[in-house]
């Protein structure tokens, strides 16, 4: 079976000109479907990676292989679809909520899965929200959902998904969570999962990518990554991440 | 009219030097430059013109329409800077705008094809069509900046780049477009405009004159059109990386 994704001495600029890196020589395989979590501080460049993997933005230093093929010979919108991304600020494109998830069918030309987009919705709770309703009147949390229907009515091979249950209510956020690990274990859709959530990495990611230093510092089990933070930033930053989660505690293990 | 009156005519360039002084706005250099810059430029096209009709040469009318397309193309470039290739992009845009609006008026028999209708008709269309370019890359770039999410939504969905910005792209040109059609809903009460205005001074009789002026406005609304169409068409993809990312 082929590896889902390669990613060879991969770099980015902070500036294009300038000699600092946002992150540089970064490598990685995905050798088979999986729900990777990528965790760091703010500012290391997780974003920035899942918007070159979506193609949204070029790298300053090396490429990114799917199926075998570097990214420069894919036809850029043919990369798009099977490695599709989803931003953080969900933006509704004009028209209705029928007419944001009728866009991948009316772009490729292909029949629109009604059942499957009411099926998702159902998951998503959003069964309440109507499909003739204008797309902009929909609350931040309906549009975050929305745009991720938009997006799995594509059927992508590898989800990009940059912090889509931050702006999710608790129930909204468990519901969006379960939908992915589900989607992932019945399809094979691989997910890269940018999340500031600790408890949301740790109960759905299988792997954990962590970013500090400009470098992939971990790349590991996600029991592994909890239980022993391989390097002193990952020891930190789970050590701050859980002080901010739980400001009262005095003092704060591993979970 | 003689050389004597328009010496006196510079009393109102005076006028101007004097409020600049008075106020202390400063602006004595930019008055004195666009002053001397418009009467030398004014003068060497008259007699530029003076030899072209004389010489009734088709070379040297399509030479002429050369100049004013390309002058008008730096004009619109210097709009969009960024944008690279966009000068010929605009320069071709420019150039069939004026070929089929001109084509159009001659061959329908509505102007004699002589110097003394093709190059004044050819820079009014070239310069309003110039004015539509200018709009559209305006309206483009601040399209494309704040329509960004859209745009990159649309990638997202594996949409070519026609299709990510064809919402914005129809906006522009519309945009672009409409204050021609503006002008024609009030041309003649607002503002009297300056072919006729000149036709009528030279001793033309003022039916004759906005006979050509409806003619003129007329073709103003094709070259409007097939200007904004065609610079859109030719230019969108120059917001665009060649690996179709949106330029940062």
């Amino acid at each position: 079976m082929s590896t889902v994704m390669e990613i060879e001495s991969l770099g980015k600029k902070v500036f294009a000109s300038a000699d600092s890196w946002l992150f540089r020589d970064l490598n990685a395989t995905i050798s088979e479907p999986a729900i990777i979590g990528i965790l760091g501080k703010s500012g290391q460049g997780k974003s920035t990676l899942l918007r070159i993997l979506g193609r949204l933005l070029a790298p300053d230093h090396g490429t990114v292989r799917m199926e075998q093929k570097a990214m420069e010979q894919w036809p850029s919108a043919l990369w798009r679809m099977k490695m599709s991304y989803v931003a953080q600020q969900a933006t509704m494109l004009p028209g209705t909520v029928e007419d944001n998830l009728r866009t991948a069918s009316m772009l490729h030309q292909r029949p629109f899965d009604q059942q499957l987009a009411r099926a998702l919705f159902e998951q998503l709770h959003l069964e309440q929200v109507e499909w003739t309703k204008p797309a902009q009147q929909l609350s931040g949390g309906e549009k975050q959902r929305v745009a991720l229907v938009r997006t799995l009515l594509l059927r992508p091979a590898v989800l990009l998904l940059d912090e889509v249950t931050a702006s999710l209510d608790t129930r909204s956020k468990l519901a969006t969570e379960q939908l992915l690990v589900d989607l992932h274990k019945q399809t094979g859709t691989t997910i890269l999962w940018v999340t500031h959530d600790l408890e949301e990495a740790k109960n759905n990611c299988e792997r954990i990518w962590f970013m500090a230093d400009h470098q992939l510092q971990a790349d590991m089990p996600s029991h592994a990554f909890f239980q022993a933070p391989p390097t002193e930033q990952a020891r930190d930053f789970l050590q701050t991440s859980l002080a901010q989660a739980h400001p009262g505690a005095k003092e704060v293990h591993p979970i | 009219m003689t050389y004597t009156s328009i010496w006196i005519a510079f009393a109102f360039v005076l006028i101007a030097l004097l409020l600049s002084l008075w106020q202390r706005l400063g602006l004595e250099k930019e008055i004195a430059v666009g002053t001397i810059r418009s009467t030398l430029q004014l003068l060497a096209i008259g007699y530029v013109l003076h030899f072209v009709f004389h010489s009734d040469s088709i070379l040297f009318i399509l030479l002429l329409i050369a100049m004013m397309i390309a002058v008008a193309s730096w004009n619109a470039a210097s709009k969009a800077k960024k944008l690279r290739g966009i000068f010929g992009r605009i320069a071709l845009s420019l150039a069939l705008t004026e070929l089929v609006t001109m084509g159009l008026l001659v061959t329908l028999g509505l102007v004699s094809p002589t110097p003394q209708y093709l190059i004044p008709m050819s820079g009014m269309i070239i310069g309003s069509s110039m004015i539509v370019c200018s709009l559209f890359l305006s309206h483009m770039n601040r399209e494309v900046e704040t329509s960004r999410g859209e745009i990159e939504a649309l990638l997202c969905l594996g949409a070519t780049t026609r299709q990510a910005v064809q919402i914005v792209l129809k906006r522009a040109v519309k945009a672009s477009m409409i204050p021609t059609f503006d002008t024609m809903k009030t041309i003649g009460l607002v503002q009297l405009p300056g072919m006729m205005t000149g036709m009528i001074i030279a001793g033309a009789s003022p039916i004759e004159a906005v006979r050509y002026q409806i003619l003129i406005m007329l073709s103003f609304s094709s070259s409007a059109a097939v200007s904004a169409v065609l610079i859109s068409m030719l230019s969108y993809r120059l917001w665009f990386t060649r690996d179709s990312m949106l330029h940062s």
